[in-house]
């Protein structure tokens, strides 16, 4: 079994039965006659709508618009998260003063700020922006706070025999033992943002982008439009997740490799 | 702490005597649920330059500890601690460790590590890179510079640790129950290599264990230690030259003597059990 898994083609191959299964019983659900055909288009169809999407420009002014949105977040929460959680592992008293609003705003989730802040700012780009930094805040912010607060002391010690610096022992000692979670909190942050884009397209719906093409196309009834573009996300969320997969392998390869 | 003079931040290399490392009146305690509980008493001890010390007793007796104030981890202690004169208050580069755990970054590779070391001495860069190489073919691993510590042995990463404490050639090297994670082959070779180590660099080394086979082995002295409060019980020199065989009588008997000391039994009994008077046992 375990030397079948190992054979590259193999595994790419069982990873694609379920898919498979699903389209297929996804063909024979809309083609039976009956209520069910109102459910879900034909492939066929949903295949021509993403011909007449991906000609007229809709699709890949989509795909920019939601991308480019999602990783703007994503770069400008996440960031702000890691300095944040940083400078709260480091300087105590920072913690303490930020520490319990933080933990009380996190509560909160990304939806649950949506009505605030089309108050404050409208329903515009700007605030969809506002929730995709929001949601990837967080999780940046909470996972680097505890990988760096949580460095064993053995190490610090070493870094106190060889007379370390602050920031040697910052760089060379901290930030690399706490990567690890650091990762864990940007792969969760990235996730975030990207249901964050999502979220606020579909609510917002300003700007162009796969969640606005969704609520226009339920506004038209338009089946087939709203599959491909379920189907995009899937697909774009998917090489995501393998991408940041493959960074985390990366830059952790000095890790022993887990199974 | 107010009367001493500044630590010097370098090495004197003027100064005659090199390595001597004196223990004076220490007496060091721990506040435990809000009780002082002492852990050293009155421990006086002077370790001649280029000296081997071991250092046993059982577990609480407060070894540990003596190194950590030794090489400036925990300046909290009444008396004084002196290296060449200079009493110690902080960590320095002229004493360097070995802990039980190798403690080598995991982010590292076996070179950078040692490389490490290296890193606020004064030791040109262009010549950091070859004093690494010698010192990982000092003990032994030339060929594994770019592996990551959890791609060596325990008894490697040992000897890794061992190499970037020397790396930086420190006065005194203290080694806290260095070998007491690995296997006991492993530990008879790391035994030995570090031995041959000592003989190569002749610096100051103090080891604590909890063998007393491998601290009579390595030791010129062997300072004996009881718990409750940690204190010095015994002091014993072995009188062999060094490198030592492990058959030698005298060890088998230093051994005996030592651990009835240690567990209270009365001195001749468990040698006279085991002895044969034309075979030295084992």
């Amino acid at each position: 079994m375990n030397r079948l898994l190992a054979n590259r083609s193999i595994r790419l191959v069982i990873g694609l039965v379920a898919p498979a299964i699903l389209l297929a019983w996804w063909q024979w659900f809309a083609t039976t006659p009956g209520a069910s055909a109102v459910a879900l288009a034909p492939l066929g169809s949903v295949g021509s709508a993403f011909l007449e999407l991906a000609n007229n420009g809709t699709l890949l002014g989509d795909i920019t618009a939601t991308l480019g949105r999602a990783f703007t977040g994503f770069a400008i929460g996440a960031s702000l998260g890691v300095a944040t959680g940083t400078a709260m592992a480091v300087l105590p008293l920072l913690n303490r003063v930020l520490g319990p609003l933080l933990n009380g705003l996190r509560q909160v989730p990304m939806i649950g700020w949506l009505p605030l802040i089309g108050l404050w700012f409208g329903t515009g780009e700007g605030s969809e922006l506002i929730v995709v930094c929001l949601g990837a805040f967080f999780p940046a912010m909470l996972n680097t706070h505890a990988g760096v607060a949580n460095v064993e002391q053995r190490y610090l010690d070493v870094g106190e025999i060889f007379r370390f610096t602050a920031t040697q022992r910052f760089v060379r000692i901290l930030l690399p033992a706490a990567m690890p979670l650091i990762l864990t909190g940007l792969t969760q942050s990235l996730a975030f943002a990207w249901i964050g884009t999502l979220a606020s397209e579909l609510l917002m719906g300003a700007g162009g982008g796969l969640g606005v093409t969704l609520q226009t196309a339920q506004i038209q009834q338009r089946l087939d439009v709203i599959l491909v573009t379920v189907a995009i996300t899937a697909v774009l969320g998917f090489a995501i997740n393998q991408i940041i997969a493959r960074v985390r392998r990366e830059v952790l390869r000095w890790q022993p490799v887990q199974y | 702490m107010s009367a001493e003079p500044f630590p010097r931040p370098t090495a004197e290399r003027s100064i005659a005597v090199r390595g001597e490392l004196t223990v004076s009146d220490l007496d060091k305690s721990f506040v435990i649920g809000g009780q002082p509980r002492p852990v050293l008493e009155n421990i006086n001890l002077t370790v001649r330059p280029g000296e081997f010390v071991s250092i046993v007793g059982a577990s609480g007796c407060g070894k540990s500890t003596l190194l950590r104030l030794i090489v400036g981890l925990d300046d909290q202690y009444r008396g004084e601690i002196r290296l060449d004169g200079e009493r110690i208050a902080t960590t320095s580069l002229d004493r360097g460790i070995v802990f039980q755990d190798h403690r080598l970054f995991p982010w590292m590779t076996l070179e950078q590590n040692i490389e490490l070391a290296l890193l606020n001495t004064d030791t040109p860069k262009a010549r950091r890179a070859a004093i690494v190489a010698e010192h990982i073919a000092l003990v032994g691993l030339t060929g594994f510079e770019k592996a990551y510590p959890h791609q060596l042995s325990g008894g490697m990463a040992q000897r890794a640790a061992i190499a970037r404490a020397l790396v930086t050639e420190p006065k005194v090297l203290l080694l806290d129950e260095p070998l007491g994670a690995l296997d006991a082959l492993t530990r008879v070779h790391v035994q030995n290599e570090l031995q041959r180590i000592w003989l190569a660099q002749r610096s100051t080394m103090v080891m604590v264990t909890h063998d007393v086979e491998e601290a009579l082995y390595l030791g010129d002295r062997v300072i004996v230690m009881s718990p409750n409060p940690g204190r010095i019980r015994r002091i014993v020199n072995v009188d062999l030259p060094h490198p030592r065989d492990r058959r030698s009588p005298l060890l088998h008997r230093l051994k005996d003597e030592i651990l009835a000391e240690l567990t209270g039994a009365p001195t001749d009994t468990p040698a006279n059990l085991v002895h044969l008077p034309s075979r030295e046992p084992r």
